[in-house]
């Protein structure tokens, strides 16, 4: 009894300590989904300089631990970002930016672009705004280190816990054999 | 040369029945038969309307009807020219111009991908931009896109999520 | 002896495999893609792949109001959005026969000017990227701030302004503004000459742009190439002075042209047109009038448009780009096709040009010809 307490206290208090470094070296990957990918040059060069937060820019998602979704999604990024997502290595955490990944947004009407990422892939944290400003963007990064500290953001556990689910709902938009209308 | 004496050129030499309408200083339309667009395009090319700029279609759907626009511009004589043709909206098919311009081959590419037109004569007509696409082309008036939306994206409830 | 000449010139030693170009690599520039087919390093066919960012505009503009169009379509173009709706504005007055203030239109050159020297900026730095000199995109996207900077001050937005619209712009110029765009125009000329230190005068970057892509006046017309790429070979047209637009016709200016038609040609013309656009801005300052910034206009939510058709094009930092709009008199319009600046250049010209080319000039070429995926996929 004893054993598996202290076993327990043990592994919890080495995620936390693995929680506190993990959040202070983010890689994001570089990938441009869509037109929010416009604010992202400022915020990593000179004037608002990302890498004082200890976040990078990664070209390949083997190494990346964050996803962003700039803006709205059409089908065909779904896909290609479906499998960029599992094609990296955990922890990993998904940022959505702007209200075309909650809602639609401004597309809400396309027959195109999804209306839901939630649906599809476990978002971690929203940034408001078209699009958002490198400030905004800023902020959401500062609010999921605090997020992954805590403990919070575990996107990834709910995607492989609930894998089946996410499935269906990608292969429902992505390989329909029959017509919608 | 300037709009007037292009117009009577185009008048005096090319004899098949065609309808010119002037929009303004630099752009005109010519409407001409569907099986007389690839002379006269080939016609216009001659007399140095090298560029062609784009490729479209028009869904006119009370009166059963494709309109395909073919934009065409000259850079000595500075002016723009819309050739148009109309094809039947049950069994849309057109010539290609793909011999002409290889820029076209893209642009039909699109228009059949959206509108459903088949280019008569262009082989290489894979889907471009959609992915998986098994309805309507989405162009036309009867595609309606906020249904299409509400059905595929849009059939969830707040709870529902995990 | 031949035997040894084959084995050294032996290319069918390499297996082909196919590469796919994008949308998830470090050298392409946005969400677009590119299935090569490739020996060794050498590309032997092009396959684009667009739709990656298709929204359906051509769609979407047709269930929406005249109005409410607006904004909807600088969503089209991320780099340079001002373009969009100034396309759209000069159709519907077009259409409408509405008159234009002459103070809008000297504004409307102002933004226009502004929007491309942004978008030039970010060209800069992605030639920058492409040849791994990283200063260069670190210094053009911190001074394409200062730009920003200006439009916030203005439309109260970094990238979809919103500012231009039909009946000429939404509101007059703060007071202040026009001297703090004459500070930025200065500041930004001291920098172009730290630029030609930096990057036009960089026998790096020089010996890596030369041949890239290299195009005959000829080719570049049939392939519908426009804008900055066709006139660095040869060809002396430009929208803004043939078919003018805005109040470009009031301005005097010149029209530089290249000869080669190569990479470094076309990275030159684009220095010169930076600098174009800098003398545009401070003659448009100093000519800019007095007196209205809006026709008068209907109701914005009801009214209808004239039948008709129009055909509009700009002259953007890519080339020509182009709205066709169709109006049936009705509140919404009938048919908008559009007609992006780089479609033909990423779309067909890709596919002759880069057979023969090397894997890592995709990217170079690419940012020469500034290829945007947007202008593609709609």
């Amino acid at each position: 009894m004893i054993l598996s307490s202290t076993k327990e206290l043990k592994d919890k208090g080495f995620e936390q300590i693995l929680d506190f470094f993990r959040k202070k070296s983010l890689w994001m990957l570089h990938y441009c989904t869509g037109c929010g990918a416009v604010e992202l040059p400022p915020t990593m060069t000179s004037r608002w300089d990302m890498e004082r937060f200890g976040m990078g820019p990664m070209a390949t998602p083997r190494q990346a631990d964050l996803l962003l979704i700039t803006g709205y999604l059409s089908v065909k990024s779904l896909k290609r970002v479906i499998y960029t997502y599992e094609q990296m290595q955990e922890p990993k955490w998904v940022i959505a930016f702007g209200s075309c990944p909650i809602n639609g947004g401004i597309y809400y009407d396309s027959y195109s672009v999804i209306n839901r990422l939630a649906l599809y892939l476990p978002v971690d944290l929203s940034i408001e705004g078209c699009m958002p400003r490198p400030e905004a963007i800023i902020d959401g990064f500062t609010k999921l280190m605090k997020a992954i500290e805590k403990g919070e953001a575990v996107g990834y556990k709910k995607y492989k816990e609930n894998y089946e689910w996410y499935k269906k709902n990608q292969r429902e938009v992505l390989e329909r054999t029959t017509p919608v209308l | 040369m300037e709009q007037k004496e292009l117009i009577e050129h185009i008048e005096k030499n090319f004899k098949y029945k065609k309808e010119i309408k002037v929009i303004d200083g630099k752009q005109f339309t010519i409407t001409v038969e569907k099986d007389k667009v690839l002379n006269l395009l080939s016609f216009l090319k001659l007399i140095d309307f090298k560029q062609l700029a784009l490729i479209t279609a028009v869904d006119w759907i009370d009166e059963k009807k494709f309109e395909i626009v073919y934009i065409l511009f000259s850079y000595s004589h500075i002016q723009q020219i819309l050739v148009k043709t109309f094809v039947d909206r049950d069994n849309p098919q057109v010539e290609t111009v793909k011999n002409l311009w290889d820029v076209a081959s893209m642009y039909e590419r699109d228009v059949h991908e959206f509108f459903g037109i088949d280019f008569i004569g262009n082989d290489d007509l894979r889907p471009l931009i959609l992915h998986n696409w098994k309805d309507l082309p989405p162009l036309r008036k009867d595609f309606d896109s906020l249904k299409y939306s509400n059905k595929m994206f849009g059939k969830f409830k707040k709870d529902e999520e995990i | 002896m031949t035997e040894i000449l084959t084995f050294l010139g032996k290319e069918d030693q390499y297996e082909k495999y196919e590469l796919f170009f994008g949308p998830n690599h470090p050298g392409m520039h946005g969400n677009f893609s590119y299935i090569l087919t490739v020996e060794g390093h050498t590309i032997k066919k092009v396959d684009p792949d667009p739709g990656l960012l298709h929204r359906g505009f051509e769609k979407l503009a047709e269930r929406r109001k005249w109005m409410q169009n607006i904004a909807l379509i600088p969503r089209i173009c991320v780099p340079e959005p001002d373009i969009n709706e100034v396309i759209y504005s000069i159709s519907v007055e077009k259409l409408m026969e509405i008159e234009v203030p002459l103070r809008a239109q000297y504004i409307r050159t102002i933004i226009l000017e502004m929007a491309r020297i942004g978008a030039f900026l970010f060209g800069f730095g992605g030639i920058g990227g492409a040849t791994g000199l990283y200063t260069a995109s670190y210094w053009t996207i911190a001074d394409r701030d200062y730009l920003l900077d200006l439009f916030e001050w203005l439309t109260g937005a970094r990238v979809y302004h919103m500012f231009i619209v039909p009946g000429g712009v939404r509101r007059d110029l703060p007071s202040g503004w026009i001297e703090k765009l004459s500070e930025t125009v200065d500041y930004l000329q001291k920098r172009l000459y730290e630029y030609d230190r930096l990057i036009y005068n960089n026998p790096l970057i020089v010996k890596r742009l030369k041949g890239i892509g290299k195009l005959t006046k000829e080719e570049a017309i049939e392939y519908g190439i426009t804008g900055p790429n066709l006139r660095a070979t040869g060809v002396k047209y430009d929208t803004r002075k043939m078919v003018p637009y805005a109040a470009y016709d009031r301005i005097d200016f010149q029209i530089p042209v290249q000869s080669d038609g190569d990479g470094l040609a076309r990275a030159i013309q684009r220095r010169e047109e930076f600098q174009l656009s800098l003398e545009i801005i401070r003659k448009a300052i100093k000519d800019l009038p007095d007196g209205q910034v809006r026709a008068k206009m209907p109701n914005p939510l009801k009214f209808n448009v004239p039948k008709g058709e129009i055909y509009v094009k700009v002259e953007s930092a890519r080339g020509e780009h182009a709205y066709f709009i169709v109006s049936n008199g009705k509140d919404k319009p009938y048919r908008m096709a559009v007609r992006g600046g780089s479609y033909t250049a990423g779309l067909v010209l890709a596919q002759k040009i880069l057979v023969g080319m090397r894997i890592e000039d995709v990217a170079l070429w690419m940012s020469t010809m500034d290829i945007c995926p947007p202008d593609f996929d709609r």
